[in-house]
């Protein structure tokens, strides 16, 4: 029993919270839209898994960072915590990135009329 | 059936919902363009842009760099028969199209998700309250 890729992800976890609380990236613009549209991510991320798994394509390793709890054949629980992590990077940066460009063309701006 | 022919489904279904999101943001954004300024569109949209592309090549990279690590110290295995035989270090580029498809999924579902832009809710009552009040 290994905890350790399951901490890894709930410590990522914690820093995207942290991050969207601090830039209003995601849940804190729109609680109810960000549940669900992390949902269907997440929910449409494990039925890729599922069928991949089912063809064969891809497994679950044999490792010691694992719990080794599966939700599912081959499917180990840190497979739903890891495209939950997915989901909410992808929105959080997509945001962010935003508001990074809006400071970009900002600082371009005042530069051509300065 | 190979990683990439499953790859290719998602990803068309993916296709779908995000050209659906493009359609709805366009048609939804027509007012909002014809009231404001050519500059200001322009802004916006180079805004977009640039936003898109950070976040698309920050998630790629970490894809790549992630992905690897995970295949490395051994969370994850593939039957060699399935991929292409196409790595980025030692990642099958196959996965890749797991980062593509969010890219494209959850901004789509979050926009699809969202009303047409009104005025915010709130503000109205306490606007006509306070008119009610200034009359009587």
């Amino acid at each position: 029993m290994g905890f350790v890729y399951l901490a890894a992800l709930l410590v990522s976890l914690f820093g995207m919270v942290m991050l969207d609380r601090r830039f209003a990236l995601f849940f804190w613009r729109d609680v109810p839209r960000a549940a669900v549209t992390l949902l269907v991510g997440v929910v449409f991320f494990l039925i890729w898994d599922v069928i991949g798994i089912d063809l064969g394509i891809f497994f679950r390793g044999e490792t010691s960072f694992m719990t080794g709890v599966l939700i599912a054949t081959e499917l180990p629980l840190e497979e739903v915590f890891f495209l939950t992590l997915l989901c909410y990077l992808t929105m959080n940066l997509l945001a962010g990135a935003r508001l990074i460009a809006a400071v970009v063309l900002d600082r371009r701006t005042d530069e051509a009329t300065s | 059936m190979t990683y990439w022919a499953v790859n290719a489904v998602f990803l068309a279904i993916v296709a779908v919902v995000g050209l659906l999101a493009l359609i709805t943001a366009r048609v939804r954004g027509r007012a909002a363009r014809a009231s404001s300024s050519a500059a200001a569109v322009t802004r916006r949209r180079h805004e977009r842009l640039l936003g898109v592309g950070i976040a698309v090549g920050v998630l790629l990279v970490m894809t790549a760099v992630f992905d690897n690590v995970m295949i490395g110290i051994g969370l994850v295995g593939y039957d060699a028969a399935r991929i292409s035989g196409v790595f980025v270090g030692i990642a099958p580029l196959e996965d890749f199209a797991y980062a593509v498809a969010a890219l494209v999924l959850l901004p789509s579902v979050w926009v699809l998700l969202g009303g047409p832009k009104a005025p915010r809710a709130p503000q109205a009552p306490r606007v006509t309250t306070a008119t009610k009040e200034a009359r009587s």
